[in-house]
């Protein structure tokens, strides 16, 4: 019958698609290394080359998270805020004499908290994403800067503050932290039910209920992963610099989505993956860690993230017209 | 007759501009081996067919056959491959749909492809306002759409917010505003999929009167009857392949079917009978959003078909069994003990199963892959530990596409690909790897092709066998007629009648739906 032909000229496997896709980020990734490379001396020093990977690492775990919610056809506004909010709970924990190990596990719970109150506010309060993770950001940085009092707190604890300028098998730490990161998420959103459940909610979530799933769980499956990784990411942070410190990652919550778009993840929901965004996240890093070395302005690198995404979204657009 | 006529005035200058009027009866639109090819694909076979001036030109096929190709090459949505089109004698090129509207050849889609949130008087002037110094004349807009409404007998408000109405009087609206826009060949694809009764008879009044005012229509149907009922001539298309066209009185029913699928009219509506067994589910004085008081009940073996318009209350009745919506009073007994559903997940572990009424917004996860779809319910018996056993997952996709027949190279292809008739099937295939005693169909085969119909009714026959039972929602009288053991009609919430096997009319069962 034709309509076995017809519909064989549809979209080709989407499987091939997704491994072509993040190929030619990587590819991208390789070319600008190499680009560097060639354009000046100091990018393939092993200083800037851990530099440019603990740079990189952090967005990356924040992009993963937000992955999650973006698929769910969310959008968490507030990891940003997140980040410099767990800084200063660790630090004021720290200062308060709160043993270490406790300290760490109360900020990540304080983490999965916050994803809980969003969820709470999309599933029962019937709020949009973007309006509950707006208020958040303002009001977690407002808190912060309360509990600081405006001020920094300096962390003192040598063990926590030596974590992140540690190597380990020559791989500086930060990074092992991504890996830490991504290969539970990986196993989590590619292998598990609950990462078919994602891509179904996001995708039409009356369908998804019908047939069983438990949305409003879902809702607050994505949300608790988003937060619980911006506060592990403001743990990172905490140690990297050593205080804490409510102002800090400021506009790291566009970093992370743009990271997350550039990965492939589109913004209507139903579509990401795990490696697109670390792709994307260390592409933004070289970036910017490229325009540094090349003494560009700056300015232009946000300039530059702003092209790159247009480019990106509009190159991912032309391939799922095509496809049709 | 006044308003249509003086909104339609304001546009002839424009009409007159672009082509000659064609005298009734003389070609107006003729494709000349007109051929469509998506790569090595021919979705279109070379067709040679004459579109005649102010006829009313019934196009029928299966899904698939290629009616949807025909309507984006007319209306410049695709290019073609090869072969002419003339329009009034002369070809053109139909490059892109504003070629298409500007030479007056307009579609009406099945689904409203309009603003909801506009009223429905600045819907119907959408892009062709009327302006006075550069500021739009609103009132003067709002009362000329009235008088268009009006005089159309549509009885609905101009100043209303689109989204406001039921999806078959926005239809109505994408009618009146393509009949405004100085039309002169309108292509209508399915316009009665979501209409009730008396909205059809409404549209079937405008047609007419677009015709008489020399207009050309090409109606596109699944519903044979419509297509007598209105047509002049027919076309029918299989396979890509335009197989013939007849005079609407030279032909019948059972000839058009056998031209489109090859298969007598007595196959398509396949009824078995089985004994009936034990009770599955029973309610009583069932109430909940939507429907009041509903009992019925269901035994293993039969088919309870619940008919009524669209709005009647049978689908509401049947999320509130399934668990979507809270119900506010009455009992349900399943197999002799009483339950509550409280939600989804309760009904689908007694054995419910619901194909919801519409595939785009309940049943499928449309930009996902068919394979996901079809295991959405089971994903919790595939996970081993912490993960879905992928060659199980694989399987069972695999399965329900080979054993369902769902056209498709693979479990991978999204299922915004497939055609309404296997979309449905998708939807049959996540309750048939579940597994349920209770099958609730709402709407099972609009949109479906007459082929995949019949699968579906012999599909029933073989849930029905295995012991199930199941509740068959349609606004298709025939559908309902032939295959239901047990008829309930339904109307404003209420469970208001109940037939045996073909006991009643279609007219009695058809009045009791409408009116006390």
């Amino acid at each position: 019958m034709s309509v076995e032909t017809i519909e064989s000229a549809g979209p080709a496997p989407r499987k091939g698609v997704s491994i072509l896709f993040g190929l030619t980020l990587f590819g991208l990734l390789i070319v600008l290394w190499l680009l560097l490379g060639l354009a000046t001396n100091a990018f393939w020093t092993p200083n800037n080359i851990s530099n440019l990977l603990r740079q990189g690492a952090m967005t990356a775990i924040l992009a993963v998270g937000q992955t999650f919610v973006i698929i769910t056809a969310g959008i968490d506004l507030s990891v940003g805020a997140v980040v410099g909010f767990s800084s200063v709970v660790v630090a004021w924990l720290l200062a308060a004499g709160v043993p270490l190990w406790l300290a760490l596990l109360a900020t990540l719970l304080m983490g999965v908290l916050i994803g809980v109150f969003h969820a709470f506010g999309i599933v029962r309060m019937g709020l949009p994403p973007f309006i509950i993770t707006l208020a958040t950001l303002t009001s977690l940085r407002g808190i912060g800067l309360l509990i600081t009092n405006g001020s920094t707190i300096s962390i003192t604890n040598e063990a926590f503050t030596t974590f992140s300028r540690a190597d380990f098998l020559g791989i500086p730490s930060l990074f092992w932290m991504v890996i830490v990161v991504a290969v539970p998420a990986y196993v989590f959103l590619h292998l598990s039910r609950f990462g078919r459940y994602l891509f179904a909610v996001g995708s039409n979530s009356e369908a998804a209920r019908l047939s069983g799933v438990n949305v409003n769980r879902t809702i607050y499956l994505a949300y608790i992963l988003s937060s619980t990784c911006a506060a592990f990411v403001g743990l990172l942070l905490a140690s990297r610099i050593g205080i804490g410190n409510a102002t800090q990652a400021e506009g790291w919550e566009l970093q992370a989505i743009a990271s997350s778009v550039i990965g492939g993840t589109s913004l209507f929901g139903a579509v990401g993956s795990v490696h697109g965004p670390l792709l994307g996240a260390f592409i933004l890093a070289t970036i910017n860690n490229g325009a540094n070395l090349l003494n560009v302005n700056s300015f232009w690198q946000r300039i530059i993230t702003g092209l790159l995404i247009i480019v990106i979204v509009y190159f991912d657009q032309l391939r799922r017209r095509g496809a049709r | 007759m006044t308003g249509l006529s003086e909104v339609t005035q304001r546009h002839d200058g424009q009409i007159t501009a672009v082509g000659h009027p064609v005298p009734k009866g003389e070609p107006i639109l003729e494709l000349k081996v007109l051929k469509k090819n998506y790569g090595a694909v021919e979705a279109l076979k070379p067709a040679t067919m004459t579109f005649l001036s102010g006829e009313i030109h019934a196009i029928v096929g299966e899904n698939g056959a290629g009616k949807s190709t025909l309507i984006k090459l007319l209306t410049g949505v695709i290019p073609r491959t090869s072969g002419e089109i003339l329009w009034c004698g002369a070809p053109v090129a139909l490059a892109n749909p504003n070629e298409a509207i500007a030479r007056g050849i307009n579609a009406v889609h099945q689904e409203v492809v309009l603003c909801p949130h506009l009223s429905v008087a600045a819907n119907m002037f959408l892009g062709d306002e009327m302006n006075s110094r550069g500021l739009m004349r609103k009132r003067a807009m709002t009362d000329a759409a009235q008088a268009v409404l009006d005089d159309l007998g549509f009885n609905l408000p101009a100043n209303a917010e689109l989204g406001s109405l039921t999806i078959g009087q926005q239809q109505l609206v994408a009618t009146a505003r393509a009949a405004m826009r100085g039309t002169q060949f309108l292509i209508f694809d399915e316009p009665t999929a979501y209409l009730t009764g008396q909205e059809s008879a409404q549209l079937f009044r405008l047609i007419r009167r677009l015709q008489s005012q020399g207009v050309t229509i090409v109606y596109i149907s699944h519903r044979l009857e419509e297509v007598f009922e209105l047509a002049d001539r027919v076309s029918v298309l299989r396979d890509g392949t335009h197989v013939g066209t007849r005079p609407i009185t030279e032909t019948n029913e059972a000839e058009l079917i056998a031209l489109m699928i090859n298969r007598t009219i007595e196959q398509i509506y396949h009824k078995e009978h089985f004994a009936p067994g034990e009770t599955i589910v029973e309610t009583r004085g069932l109430s909940g959003p939507g429907f009041r008081d509903v009992s019925l009940t269901v035994r293993a073996g039969e088919i309870v078909g619940l008919y009524g318009l669209i709005g009647a209350g049978r689908s509401e009745f049947a999320l509130g069994l399934y668990g979507r919506h809270p119900t506010t009073a009455g009992e349900i007994y399943w197999q002799g003990r009483k339950v509550s559903i409280a939600n989804e997940r309760t009904a689908m572990e007694l054995g419910i199963a619901l194909a919801p009424e519409s595939r785009r917004d309940q049943g499928l996860c449309l930009n996902l892959p068919i394979g996901l779809n079809i295991n959405l319910p089971v994903f919790r018996r595939m996970t081993r530990g912490l993960t879905i056993n992928r060659a199980e997952e694989a399987a069972n996709a695999d399965r329900q596409i080979r054993d369902l027949q769902i056209k498709t190279p693979s479990r991978r292809v999204l299922a915004s690909a497939m055609s309404g008739g296997n979309q449905q099937k998708i939807v049959i295939g996540k309750w048939l790897s579940h597994g349920a005693r209770l099958f609730i169909f709402d709407e099972p085969t609009v949109g479906v092709d007459v082929g995949t119909k019949a699968e579906i009714y012999r599909l029933f026959a073989r849930l029905l066998e295995n012991g199930a039972g199941i509740i068959l929602i349609s606004s298709y009288l025939p559908e309902v007629y032939e295959l239901a053991d047990r008829l309930h009609v339904f109307r404003q919430g209420r469970l208001v009648a109940s037939h045996d096997y073909r006991a009643a009319s279609h007219e009695e069962v058809l009045a009791q739906a409408i009116n006390a």
